[in-house]
């Protein structure tokens, strides 16, 4: 069936092509949000003059420089395994989407630039250009985000060439293929997900101290702010993930099928999630129509269907978190009606703190759906995943080689955000000369003093200002 | 059209040696130099952006010579993984040190030493005409390319450590590496200008010119000249290796129509791209004498 040298490594290749893409979306997802939370932050605090806003713009900002780094390490990883896992499919397509990588390259590089001038240059800028050199790398994130999912759009919906009688890519229209039809729902789709995941993973971070039982000013507002983003984020998904689905409906019907578990075209389609079935209930959703006739993975031939449990039941996880995350914020939104206070009981914060995990795992799981939901094809309709895989043997040890180190980085990573997140003291120690007064923050107070980090040589510039407002405008949120 | 698409190449692929490479060379010597800090402090801003040549000279490549960089990429999917496995050991690691300062030392090093000999003897093995990573002239290209990196950070850092007080350490190292390097690099052009078919002396010369320049920038202690010289001398030596290559690049060209995308989306983006990057380069090199002052008064 495949070019593999061997079953084993065709899979290798899948699994090793999933395991790294599925690590990379997570941080790419906070990479794109992180930045725009950090100069939410310092914003606030140069508005007001808070310490507490401050130093949670500094504190993300480290956060955003580890995820940044390796957010981008793991990304080259993807383009190496462009071609070395799938030569086939670059060989032949790589003209016809590679304008799209162009662009994507471009704003990467205007994010990186960004990156080293924003997190080096504290104390070399003023503090407005410090702010505003922040944008750009918001910018360039969705862009870059933008640029990238339009290769998978094309994937799923290829347009912008034509197949010779040869089978030879001819008459390239490279701007036809980025702005394919599935661009739009699958771009807004993701660009939202990615907001999800970095705002709850965020808010999720400080639910766990406030549970620990720091509900201190500095606490409730890195919960709030994070927080409050996905929460409004979550209902639009709602709106934009039904789009994606009939988007889906309408030009993959196979895909469909399999994500919603149609085994038989039929009239009147039960909706079917987990253990529950209501029956005609699909064929509501999608037509409108109690009776309507939807096509069922028996109407195409075998060799042109995806498994039909994966994407099933990812997408069944998807939409479950998704609504579970919405309700989230519901609860959340009645609490500050009421009182103007977050919900007080622990099982708020319990549920949130869990909703980091979740939306992370969501976002795998829609990645799953579509991903699974488009094999056999690496180009649907056009190229088959076997067709397109290195012919070379030993991919199998690739993969083992991929997935230990791997498992290092995520375990390190993860210890090293828990570092910058943890009590100030240890953080004081640690930070380098670049970050004047980082860490200067100690637990469980609002009277912070001001530039008393490692480096309390060196003055704070232009905080002057801001500072008579901030008694007023200080605790603002929810207090 | 496909003249302008190889220049872009080429002049990505310089980039990429010039600072990526650069970093690289600096990671090598965090395994031997007791000041770190001195290193990390340089590479920590650029190094993001320097990284992003390689995906530059990537993306370019897949995007306009789709068939010869999927050919190389399945032929050398070994040393190529093991080169994206290095550079993610490394970044990392280096980003880690940054709130982790006493940890990820040798990861950051070994990395930084993998992945060049890696890239270089893929691209040796390339150029002298689908050698295996494992011949013997491809392992040669590794050693040299890992050479140059170690070469170009020696003299970069000298400037570096020249403006924090004392160059005198990297001046010498940068010396030797100069010398050892050169020595390299001359073996290669001897034995390849033999053997191999274009003669490309003008590129072997203007090399040996900037290397000898170099030494006597470097003795000279001019450290600002010397970085140019060194960058030339490198940068000729890959120049000279693309010259003597044949890769079949026009047939494998993409349409026009693809080439022109591509082209004004640089064009666009480099309005962007090149004043940024300038001010990059230009706000972490600035000497900052409030900074210099505070590093005196904590010594």
């Amino acid at each position: 069936m495949s070019l593999a040298s061997s079953a084993t490594d065709f899979l290798a290749a899948r699994t090793q092509m999933a395991l790294t893409l599925g690590f990379h979306i997570v941080l790419a997802a906070i990479g794109i949000g992180l930045p725009a939370l950090t100069l939410l932050a310092e914003w606030r605090g140069h508005r007001t003059g808070d310490p507490v806003y401050r130093e949670l713009a500094r504190r993300w900002a480290r956060a955003t420089g580890v995820l940044f780094a390796v957010g981008a390490v793991s990304g080259t990883v993807l383009s190496f395994e462009m071609g070395t896992l799938w030569p086939h499919f670059m060989a032949k397509f790589g003209q016809v989407f590679g304008a799209a990588f162009a662009m994507e390259g471009i704003a990467f590089f205007i994010e990186a630039i960004f990156i080293g001038i924003y997190l080096y240059g504290w104390d070399r800028l003023s503090p407005r250009a410090h702010l505003l050199s922040g944008l750009p790398i918001v910018v360039g994130g969705i862009a870059s985000a933008f640029f990238v999912v339009t290769v998978n759009s094309w994937m799923n919906q290829p347009r912008g060439f034509r197949l010779d009688v040869h089978g030879n890519v001819t008459d390239v229209r490279p701007l036809a293929a980025m702005f394919n039809p599935a661009t739009p729902p699958e771009a807004v789709h993701l660009i939202l997900a990615s907001f999800m995941v970095c705002g709850f993973s965020v808010a999720s971070v400080y639910a766990v101290g406030m549970l620990r039982g720091r509900r201190d000013a500095y606490h409730r507002r890195a919960f709030a702010i994070p927080f409050t983003f996905a929460a409004v984020t979550a209902p639009i998904q709602v709106i934009v993930g039904d789009w994606a689905t009939r988007f889906v409906a309408a030009r993959q019907p196979v895909k469909f099928a399999a994500m919603e578990g149609i085994e038989h075209t039929r009239n009147g389609v039960p909706f079917k999630a987990g253990f529950l079935e209501i029956p005609n209930m699909l064929s509501v959703m999608l037509k409108f129509d109690p009776h309507a006739r939807l096509r069922g993975l028996d109407s195409w031939p075998r060799e042109q269907e995806p498994p039909k449990n994966v994407p099933h039941y990812a997408f069944d996880l998807m939409a479950g978190i998704g609504t579970a995350l919405v309700l989230l914020g519901v609860w959340a939104l009645l609490a500050w009606w009421r009182r103007r206070d977050l919900p007080r009981s622990a099982w708020f914060l319990r549920a949130a703190s869990l909703a980091g995990v979740g939306a992370a795992i969501a976002m795998e799981a829609g990645w799953t759906t579509t991903e699974v939901g488009r094999q056999p094809w690496i180009v649907y309709g056009v190229m088959r995943t076997g067709d397109a895989v290195n012919p070379g043997s030993g991919l199998t040890a690739g993969l083992y080689a991929v997935v230990a180190v791997y498992a290092v980085l995520a375990a390190v990573t993860v210890t090293v955000l828990r570092r910058i997140a943890r009590a100030p003291e240890a953080g004081a120690a640690t930070s380098g000369p670049d970050v004047p007064s980082d860490a200067a923050w100690p637990e469980g107070g609002t009277g912070a003093p001001e530039g008393g980090g490692p480096e309390g040589g060196v003055p704070e510039r232009g905080d002057g200002a801001g500072a008579s407002g901030s008694g007023a405008e200080r605790g603002e949120v929810l207090r | 059209m496909t003249g302008v698409a190889v220049a872009l190449l080429l002049a990505g692929l310089t980039a990429y040696l010039l600072f990526g490479g650069a970093d690289f060379g600096a990671g090598i010597w965090h395994l031997f130099i007791r000041d770190r800090r001195l290193i990390e402090h340089a590479m920590g801003p650029v190094w993001e952006a320097n990284h992003v040549w390689l995906i530059f000279v990537m993306v370019l490549a897949w995007t306009v010579f789709p068939p010869v960089f999927a050919g190389i990429a399945s032929a050398y999917w070994v040393p190529l993984s093991i080169a994206a496995l290095g550079i993610v050991a490394r970044g990392s690691a280096l980003a880690f040190r940054k709130v982790v300062p006493d940890r990820y030392a040798g990861t950051f090093a070994i990395a930084s030493l993998i992945t060049p000999f890696c890239l270089g003897a893929v691209a040796g093995g390339v150029a002298l005409g689908r050698r295996g990573w494992l011949s013997p002239p491809a392992i040669y290209a590794g050693v040299l390319t890992t050479g140059l990196c170690v070469y170009l950070a020696a003299v970069y850092l000298t400037w570096d450590a020249h403006r924090e007080g004392d160059a005198e350490r990297f001046r010498t190292l940068a010396m030797r590496t100069g010398y050892a390097v050169g020595a390299l690099a001359l073996i290669g052009a001897v034995t390849f200008g033999r053997t191999g078919g274009a003669p490309h002396s003008p590129l072997i010369a203007l090399s040996a010119i900037a290397g000898v320049a170099s030494l006597v920038l470097l003795w000279r202690r001019s450290y600002l000249a010397v970085r140019v010289t060194a960058a030339l001398a490198a940068a000729t030596v890959l120049w000279g290796a693309a010259a003597g290559a044949h890769l079949g690049l026009g047939a494998a060209s993409a349409p026009d129509a693809v080439l022109t995308v591509v082209l004004i989306a640089l064009a666009v983006g480099g309005v962007v791209l090149v004043p940024s990057l300038i001010w990059l380069y230009v706000l972490f090199q600035r000497d900052d004498k409030e900074r210099a002052a505070f590093r005196g008064s904590q010594a």
